[in-house]
């Protein structure tokens, strides 16, 4: 089923058609269908749906893979491998933006080769000294011909549902029983239990989230016990169930949603979700590589990729602080419109901030009249720029389709041989290099709806610091969009941007389309239209929001059988 | 109805666990043609960014040849193929009509797909040709297709498979982007680990001892699947796919003959193939060691490309030279910016993507002259070969397709090379026609390929 964003997200259409946006990749028919047919088919119901009629409307749940980051994670915590090992596999197919939209996940030749290359390193690892191998099970010190089924399989019994995240039956068991076995033949004991993790690591149990499901007292299909065990620790920790969540669904509280909910607080108040938060955002934001961004060093003296790594710093310690401690807003409205930051020593002399001393990140005001808020941080503007100039429709594009989710189609047809890049050494201003696109008709109807809040920005220089001037020339950085209104320079930009409902929506659409692990089609409209709603009257709390897309049908329940 | 494709040896091995809801014939490939057994042996593609200076400010085209048909001359950016002249197609003239997106990731998409971009950020609509020419030759060989990259993932990846990297696509229901080999020790191991006397016996050790998992590995997905519904059993299914290929590349390792040897190892310690991997909008990751090795790390995959086709592993490779982003520099040729600074991010700067242009050249002729050295048997490798020469637009300060520098090379299949055709006058230039083309010489005889606005039926002339 193709599915499409179109019309699930409130799109800004004037004059520009709203196209396909990232992430509609076919996930398991057509593929050869044109969009006509993708929209004949967005939604997969047919009619409308009525969100109050009682039934539970989940969806669809294909079935995902783990990503690197989270295989990376469960190898530490089932094995004790902390050397991320799957730094190696292939990238992630685009998808939702999150690298975990299980539409767009495939299997590559060279993935499936990575899957066993890198089994047998982590294997290696995990039996290649005594001390390692007691780490397993204890009986493997002074194992021997007539304790080592017996110490195979007691090792398997304790290892196995960690592995699988689910009970075990005697035919897992014996089939790698039987692996030990003929590996066994040619290799000393340990080499067969190598063999066995090998296997493991590449088992479909291991690799996928398979989620058989159960039919509750009201004839809703949802997860079992262990399958909402994953679904709550994936979201979360990114990483496999610890012993509490097994332990609830072994006794049947992740069945209910309210067992769901005290786990999903339990989780989230954890120090391990930070990781996650920290990933989404990463994902989500223009700061992942920031500590390798290369400035010519003549005009930017005094940035350098030491800052760059220090300004994702302090995008990621203001976002925690304003999410988790009690002195932040915990709103997302609150974090696009917070009057400090967080800096240490370093940062604080490239911001001309006094007062500053040490490594450690520290919250510090900031000067309301030149930045406020998340987007005008420095690694937020440096992040949208390509070189040594500002390309406003570059920021632009990020505010609008990032934080707004509003799609911009890309031009096409006898458009297209009319655009070029303007030469960045016309022109005194961006304004200026970019006034093809408000003059030309043609560009504007596309542009306006972008370069205006790139514009905005213009007083960020390439590395996000303040400059009044660009070449000499004043800079004008005021400008109107559809839906946002009239606004002059980042503050009032940021203000904005803050409140306009799209950004709300998109948001909780963001965080949503993550923790389901695929892009939202029109089939989600009811949990959507309900996590939004929440997520509004909630003042845009993002713990609160995380909760609720537990709470949600998508989250707690399975599509009815094929 | 899935277009899910099932390798012959799938076939032979799990017809029982795979539900196959088509005629037989029918899922093997469109009707085999009688000519199947003159039909071009082997298929090569090599990818250079950002186009050539075909018009260099003052209205010279430097990449062109002049000259008719038969009596032609090199261009200046061509003239270090001159060694393989008689062995070249050079085709002037063709449009990338279907190149619609995004400019760059569109090109790059519609260079062997024919397919729009799939919306913005989207892959391809379509499988990239070589893809579907591995599904006819080289089913049977250890390695399906080899997909290789030197320098790659240069900017704006965000540690994804982005669709600015992205030139072979699967000829499955998705169209899935293939991600290419980066590691050269890697690759070397994986293709020649066995002829090399130094792994040799640890090599064969291991791949007994990967046969009992994967063995293991392959039931599980067999046995899993046929209890899940129909879009996740698929999803597994493709996975079993895979891993059954790695089945079979362990089962046929290969063995040196008199053309296949062990090709030269080269240290490639000074170089990170990774680097880059994660970039962002802010653009290139700068790595000017690695950037200095990527001469000599060429020089090592066009040696193991060459070895992979002579010693028969696959029957179709393709080689990227970096992406579309193009955001490493090149020290050895003095220049410290990277190539897409010269396309247009600096202002366009024809000189300087000349001499990087006129470099490219250098190595294709390399790779060319190479694989002409292998005597296959009265015939060089080269001669049963096709090796299609391609970017992603045609004129790097407009983004320009509409007259796509295109280099065929070999003699596979009957196809005439020594030849210049100019092919501005013809009525339909677009690019797909030569898609189709190359699809003919390998036996498919289908007459359209990619999306059918852009196609008119086969480029005549090849042959």
């Amino acid at each position: 089923m193709r599915t499409l964003a179109t019309g699930v997200l409130s799109l800004v259409v004037v004059g520009c058609y709203a196209g396909l946006g990232a992430g509609d990749r076919g996930g398991d028919d057509d593929g050869a269908g044109g969009e006509e047919e993708a929209e004949e088919s967005a939604g997969g119901d047919t009619g409308v749906i009525s969100c109050e009629d009682g039934r539970a409307h989940p969806n669809r749940a294909p079935l995902r893979r783990m990503t690197r980051f989270e295989y990376n994670n469960t190898v530490r915590d089932l094995l004790g491998d902390n050397t991320s090992p799957a730094n190696a596999f292939p990238s992630e197919e685009i998808g939702n933006g999150f690298g975990n939209d299980a539409d767009a996940q495939a299997v590559s030749s060279l993935l499936a080769e990575q899957y066993a290359t890198v089994a047998e390193g982590i294997a290696a690892r995990a039996t290649e000294t005594p001390a390692a191998l007691t780490a397993l099970h204890a009986c493997t010190s002074g194992v021997d011909d007539s304790s080592e089924a017996e110490c195979l399989r007691a090792w398997l019994g304790e290892f196995l549902p960690r592995a699988y995240r689910r009970p075990i039956t005697t035919q897992d068991v014996d089939e790698l029983v039987a692996l030990h076995q003929a590996v066994r033949e040619a290799a000393p004991f340990p080499s067969g239990v190598a063999a066995v993790i090998e296997a493991v690591l590449q088992s479909p149990h291991f690799l996928y989230r398979v989620e058989r499901g159960i039919t509750d007292e009201n004839g809703n299909r949802r997860p079992s016990g262990h399958e909402m065990a994953s679904r709550l620790s994936y979201f979360f920790w990114g990483t496999m169930p610890d012993d509490a969540l097994l332990a609830a669904a072994q006794s049947g509280e992740l069945e209910t949603d309210e067992g769901v909910r005290t786990h999903a607080e339990r989780l989230l108040d954890h120090e391990r979700s930070r990781e996650v938060v920290r990933f989404f955002f990463d994902n989500l934001l223009p700061i992942a590589s920031l500590s390798k961004l290369e400035r010519d060093a003549e005009m930017y003296p005094t940035f350098s990729p030491q800052i760059g790594g220090h300004l994702r710093e302090e995008t990621q310690q203001f976002l925690l602080h304003e999410i988790y401690d009690d002195e932040g807003s915990g709103t997302w409205e609150g974090a696009l419109t917070a009057p400090y930051t967080f800096v240490n020593e370093a940062l604080a002399a490239y911001y001309g901030i006094t007062g500053v001393t040490g490594e450690s990140f520290q919250k510090v005001d900031i000067d309301t009249t030149q930045r406020l808020g998340l987007l005008t941080q420095a690694g937020m503007v440096a992040g949208t720029v390509h070189s040594n100039a500002t390309n406003p429709v570059v920021r632009g594009a990020f505010v609008v389709q990032k934080v707004m989710c509003n799609k911009i189609p890309l031009p096409t047809g006898d458009l297209l041989d009319e655009v070029k890049p303007p030469d960045p050494y016309s022109g005194a201003t961006a304004r200026e290099r970019f006034s093809q696109h408000s003059e030309d008709p043609v560009c504007a109807a596309c542009h306006q709806m972008m370069d205006p809040v790139g514009f905005a920005l213009e007083n960020f220089d390439p590395v996000g610091l303040w400059r009044d001037q660009e070449n000499g020339v004043e800079i004008d950085a005021s400008g109107s969009l559809p839906g946002l209104g009239g606004f002059n320079g980042p503050v009032e930009l940021a203000r904005a941007v803050a409140a306009a409902p799209d950004t709300h929506e998109c948001f909780a659409v963001n965080w949503s389309q993550f923790a389901l692990g695929r892009t939202l089609d029109a089939g989600d409209e009811c949990t959507q239209d309900r996590l939004v709603d929440d997520f509004v009257a909630s003042g845009t709390n993002v713990r609160e929001l995380l909760i609720a897309i537990t709470q949600s049908d998508a989250f707690l329940y399975l599509p009815s059988e094929e | 109805m899935p277009r899910f494709r099932l390798g012959r040896r799938a076939i032979l091995r799990g017809a029982g666990s795979i539900a196959i809801a088509l005629p037989w014939l029918e899922i093997m490939g469109e009707g085999r043609s009688a000519r199947a057994a003159e039909a071009g042996k082997r298929f090569v593609t090599v990818y250079t960014p950002g186009g050539t200076v075909s018009n260099n400010g003052d209205g010279e085209n430097r990449w062109r040849p002049s000259g008719s048909e038969t009596d032609w001359t090199l261009s200046p950016i061509l003239s270090p193929l001159a060694a393989v002249k008689d062995k070249l197609l050079v085709l002037h003239g063709l449009a990338m009509r279907s190149a619609v997106g995004e400019q760059h990731q569109a090109g790059i998409i519609a260079w062997l797909t024919g397919t729009n971009q799939d919306g913005a950020g989207g892959y391809s609509q379509g499988p990239s040709v070589d893809q579907v020419i591995a599904n006819r030759i080289s089913q049977d060989k250890a390695i399906k297709s080899l997909q290789m990259a030197i320098r790659w993932g240069t900017g704006k990846s965000h540690g994804l498979l982005s669709p600015i990297n992205s030139v072979n696509f699967e000829d499955n229901a998705n169209f899935d982007p293939i991600p290419p080999r980066l590691d050269p020790q890697a690759i070397f191991t994986a293709l020649f680990g066995t002829l090399d006397p130094a792994t040799a016996d640890d090599v064969k050790a291991k791949i007994e001892r990967k046969k009992s998992i994967l063995d293991h590995v392959d039931r599980q997905y067999a046995d899993l699947s046929a209890k899940l519904g129909a879009a996740d059993r698929m999803k597994l299914e493709q996975h079993l796919e895979k891993v059954r290929e790695l089945e079979k590349s362990l089962d046929d390792q290969v063995v040196a003959t008199p053309v296949c040897q062990l090709p030269e190892l080269v240290d490639t310690s000074d170089y990170d193939p990774f680097t880059g991997l994660d970039s962002d909008d802010n653009g290139s990751v700068v790595n000017v060691t690695t950037d200095e090795a990527i001469p000599k790390v060429g020089k090592f995959f066009m040696d193991m490309l060459v070895m992979a086709l002579a010693c028969d592993i696959t029957g179709v490779a393709s080689l990227q030279w970096t992406d579309t982003e193009a955001k490493h520099t090149f020290p050895w040729l003095g220049l410290d910016q990277h190539h897409h600074y010269y396309q247009h991010d600096g202002g366009f700067r024809p000189v300087q993507l000349e001499q990087i242009y006129t470099w490219y050249s250098e190595q294709h002729a390399y790779l060319l002259e190479q694989m002409d050295a292998v005597d296959m048997g009265g015939h060089t490798l080269l001669d049963e070969s096709v090796v299609f020469f391609g970017s992603e637009l045609a004129q790097p300060p407009t983004h320009d397709k509409s007259t796509m520098p295109f280099l065929l090379a070999g003699g596979g299949a009957g196809m005439r090379a020594g030849r210049y055709l100019d092919l501005t006058g013809l009525p339909d230039r677009s690019h797909n026609n030569l898609l189709v083309a190359l699809l003919n010489l390998f036996g498919d005889e289908r007459t359209t390929f990619g999306d059918e606005d852009y196609c008119t039926g086969p480029l005549s002339g090849l042959t």
